[in-house]
């Protein structure tokens, strides 16, 4: 979870943070943005780089709009009519301001960038949504919860840190390992035990996500 | 890594996947990577009447940390798999 939607206003120039090792991924020209379920904004230029989507005007280069990865919480190849007129990438936004419900869809204009739950962009050339779809997989891939590594540290009883490790992933999955394993060893139940007290906890956390997903809908 | 090879092991079949906005999309599972994106091929909203504009999305990626579940097809669980290898998990790999 991020900031969602930020205002992209540095003189038109697409500015990087390359120190940080952000690089530029794709650049599509001739791209039309729409928020929510408001107008569109026609004729930019899509700039998709390994932290974010940054959207820029040819009109009006002061114009533009940007979306860290971590703030997109799906994206998806729109082809359905019904679903949007023309093809599209889909996109969910998730912002820290979740608790807000109020929105602007009464307006025609975004009055505030923390309220947009939906991004869809809009190529001229069509042909190209399943490139942008990759490219998109592949940058949110790329950015991780910031604080995957703490959880991982903190449950280690849960995540292994095999992954981290090992920079190869397991190919085999534990269907091969050991199958000979019985069930209902005795040392086997505690641990049992131990990881059903630990779904129980997720369980709570996911209860509280829920009551916060809840209060979004009046 | 215990639901990560589990996932994988699901990939091709019909599951749920349920996020923490309370969107509840269903598809073919076509992959899934280690912070458990997941990636969805021929989906459809389950409450296509809360969701009316996402009713047919060609392929979807699922950012791991939004999903709350993931609903399996029963054929696809093998319990006694599962209790081995959270054994194993539990015991530190």
């Amino acid at each position: 979870m991020g900031l969602g939607v930020r205002s992209f206003s540095k003189s038109g120039e697409v500015v990087l943070d390359t120190e940080n090792g952000e690089e530029l991924m794709h650049v599509q020209p001739s791209v039309d943005i729409v928020f929510n379920n408001f107008p569109p904004y026609s004729n930019g230029t899509l700039y998709i780089s390994t932290k974010q989507v940054i959207w820029v005007s040819d009109v009006d280069k002061s114009k533009g709009y940007a979306v860290d990865f971590v703030s997109i919480s799906l994206h998806a190849v729109s082809t359905d009519p019904e679903a949007y007129p023309l093809p599209c990438i889909y996109t969910q936004i998730d912002s820290e301001m979740d608790e807000d419900d109020s929105d602007d869809s009464e307006c025609n204009v975004i009055h505030d960038l923390s309220k947009i739950r939906e991004m869809r962009l809009i190529p001229s050339d069509p042909t190209q949504l399943d490139t942008l779809f990759e490219v998109f997989c592949e940058c949110a891939e790329l950015n991780p919860e910031p604080n995957d590594e703490e959880e991982e540290e903190e449950h280690d009883w849960v995540f292994n840190t095999d992954q981290t490790e090992n920079e190869e992933p397991e190919e085999e999955g534990y269907v091969s390992q050991n199958p000979t394993n019985s069930l209902g060893q005795s040392n086997g139940n505690h641990d049992l035990a131990r990881t059903v007290l630990e779904l129980e906890i997720n369980d709570k956390r996911f209860e509280d996500a829920e009551n916060n997903g809840d209060g979004s809908h009046h | 890594m215990l639901f990560f090879s589990y996932f994988k092991d699901l990939v091709g079949r019909e599951v749920t996947v349920e996020l923490k906005n309370d969107l509840a999309i269903r598809g073919t599972l076509h992959s899934v990577d280690q912070y458990l994106n997941i990636k969805l091929e021929n989906t459809r909203v389950v409450d296509q009447d809360k969701y009316p504009h996402m009713l047919s999305v060609r392929n979807c990626f699922i950012r791991g940390s939004v999903v709350r579940y993931v609903q399996l097809p029963p054929e696809g669980v093998d319990i006694e798999i599962l209790h081995d290898a959270t054994r194993r998990e539990a015991r530190g790999g």
